[in-house]
C-alpha cells in the first residue's frame, strides 16, 4: 500500500514537471517571437501573407514542443521531436521558393538573396533532425538493454 | 550516445541563436539606415554631354557595414529605346559614418538628336529605370530597383514657319518674309543659331537666311525671316510653292535640315 502511494506520489511529481517544463519553455519560445516580431514585422509586412504564416508556425512548433516535454521519457517523446524537426524542415523548404525574397512597393521592388541565410538554417534544421533519430535510436537501445538486463 | 546527442544539441542551439541574433541585428540596422538626396548639379562636360551629379548621403547607423554598393540609372524613351546609362559603385559604406556618394548621369545629345523630332519638337516621356544593389551585413545581397516617368520638355516646341509673304523691295528684288514661332518648354534657356534655306517647288535653293535667338524656359519665341530674291524670280510659279529647310545650330547640339513645306 505504501509503496503504490509512493508510486503515485512519484507519478504525480513526474508529471507535474513535465507540465512545468513544458510550459517554461513554450513561455520561452513564445517570449522570443513576442521579442523578435516588432523588430522583424517591419520587413515581414511586405510580403502578404508572412506574418499570418509565421504565427501558425510558431503555434504547431509550440504544440509540437509541448506535446514532446509532456510525453518524456516515452518513445513518443521522439516521435513529436522528430515531428517538429521535420515540421521546421518543411517549413522553411516551402517558405524558401527560390532563396530570393522579393517585395513591391508602389514604383519600388527590393529583393533580398537569403539563399545563405536559408543554408545554414536548413543545415541547422538537418542537424536537429539527425540529433532527434539518435535520440530515438538510444531511448530504444537503452529500453531493449533494460529489458534484457531484466 | 547521451553525450554526442547532448552536445550535439547544445551545438545546435548555439548556432541557432547566432544566427537569429544575426538576422535580427541586420533587420534593425535597416531601420537605423539613412538616406537623403541633395540637390542635383547641371553640367556641360568637355565632350558636350550634359551631366546631372546627383549627390546621394547614407548614413549608416547600423551595425554592419554595407559593402560594394551599385548604382544604375538606364533613359529610355517609351519605345524602350536606351537613351543613357550611367553607373556608380563605391566598394564600401562603414557603418557609423554618413557617407557621400555622387551618382553622375550622363545624356549624350547626339544620342537624343537620333531622335531629334521626338525630343525637339514633342513633348514626352522618358522612362528611368534605377537599380541600386549592394551586399547587406556584408552576408546578404539586396537590390533595389524602380521605376519613374519623367516629363520631357520640348525646346522647339510647336516649331512652325507660316506661309510667306511677298514685297517690292526695289526694281531688282523681291524680299520674302516668313514668320517663325515656338515655344520653349524645357527646363532651361536656349540660345543660338537658325539657318534657314528656301526652295522652289523645283527644289531649287533660292536663298538663304540666318537668325539669332535667345528664349528663356517656358516662353515663347515668335520672329520673322527675310530672304531676299532677284525679281525676276517671283514671276515664276514656281517660287509659289515651295518648302524651308530649317538647321537648328545651339553649340553643343546641331540638328537639320527640318523640312517645312510651304504654298
Amino acid at each position: 500500500m505504501g509503496e503504490q502511494q509512493t508510486k503515485s506520489k512519484n507519478l504525480v511529481k513526474d508529471v507535474s514537471f513535465r507540465v512545468a517544463k513544458a510550459t517554461v519553455r513554450a513561455i520561452l519560445v513564445y517570449l522570443l517571437y513576442f521579442f523578435l516580431m516588432p523588430i522583424l514585422s517591419p520587413l515581414f509586412e511586405m510580403v502578404p501573407g508572412f506574418v499570418e504564416s509565421i504565427e501558425v508556425f510558431v503555434v504547431i512548433y509550440i504544440v509540437l514542443m509541448i506535446l514532446g516535454d509532456l510525453t518524456a521519457k516515452t518513445v513518443f517523446e521522439h516521435f513529436f521531436n522528430t515531428a517538429r524537426s521535420l515540421f521546421f524542415l518543411g517549413y522553411l523548404i516551402l517558405s524558401m521558393g527560390d532563396g530570393i525574397f522579393s517585395a513591391n512597393y508602389e514604383s519600388f521592388s527590393i529583393s533580398v538573396n537569403l539563399t545563405l541565410f536559408y543554408a545554414i538554417a536548413a543545415t541547422l534544421s538537418l542537424l536537429g533532425f539527425a540529433r532527434t533519430i539518435l535520440q530515438a535510436i538510444n531511448f530504444l537501445h537503452e529500453k531493449s538493454e533494460a529489458t534484457g538486463n531484466l | 550516445m547521451n553525450v554526442p546527442t547532448r552536445m550535439l544539441g547544445v551545438a545546435t542551439s548555439i548556432f541557432w541563436v547566432l544566427l537569429i541574433a544575426f538576422v535580427a541585428l541586420a533587420a534593425y540596422s535597416v531601420k537605423d539606415l539613412g538616406i537623403d538626396f541633395g540637390e542635383p548639379e547641371y553640367s556641360i562636360t568637355s565632350e558636350n554631354e550634359l551631366r546631372l551629379a546627383l549627390p546621394i548621403y547614407v548614413d549608416n547607423r547600423g551595425y554592419y557595414s554595407l559593402k560594394n554598393l551599385h548604382l544604375s540609372t538606364v533613359f529610355s524613351d517609351m519605345e524602350g529605346y536606351e537613351i543613357s546609362r550611367s553607373e556608380t559603385i563605391v566598394p564600401i559604406l562603414p557603418h557609423g559614418e554618413i557617407s557621400t556618394i555622387l551618382h553622375n548621369v550622363t545624356l549624350d545629345p547626339f544620342i537624343l538628336l537620333e531622335r531629334g523630332d521626338q525630343y525637339l519638337f514633342y513633348d514626352n516621356n522618358i522612362n528611368i529605370s534605377f537599380a541600386a544593389g549592394l551586399n547587406f551585413a556584408e552576408l546578404l545581397p539586396v537590390e533595389i530597383s524602380a521605376n519613374f516617368t519623367f516629363p520631357w520638355s520640348a525646346p522647339f516646341y510647336d516649331f512652325t514657319v507660316d506661309d510667306p509673304s511677298f514685297e517690292i523691295r526695289d526694281f531688282t528684288h523681291v524680299t520674302i518674309s516668313a514668320p517663325i514661332s515656338f515655344e520653349n518648354h524645357a527646363i532651361f534657356d536656349i540660345a543660338g543659331n537658325l539657318r534657314i534655306e528656301l526652295y522652289d517647288n523645283q527644289n531649287s535653293l533660292l536663298s538663304e537666311s540666318q537668325t539669332v535667338f535667345f528664349v528663356p524656359q517656358n516662353s515663347a519665341y515668335e520672329g520673322n525671316v527675310e530672304f531676299v530674291i532677284p525679281l525676276t524670280m517671283l514671276s515664276s510659279s514656281a517660287v509659289q510653292r515651295g518648302h524651308f529647310e530649317v538647321y537648328f545650330d545651339m553649340g553643343v547640339l546641331q540638328y537639320g535640315p527640318l523640312v517645312i513645306p510651304y504654298g
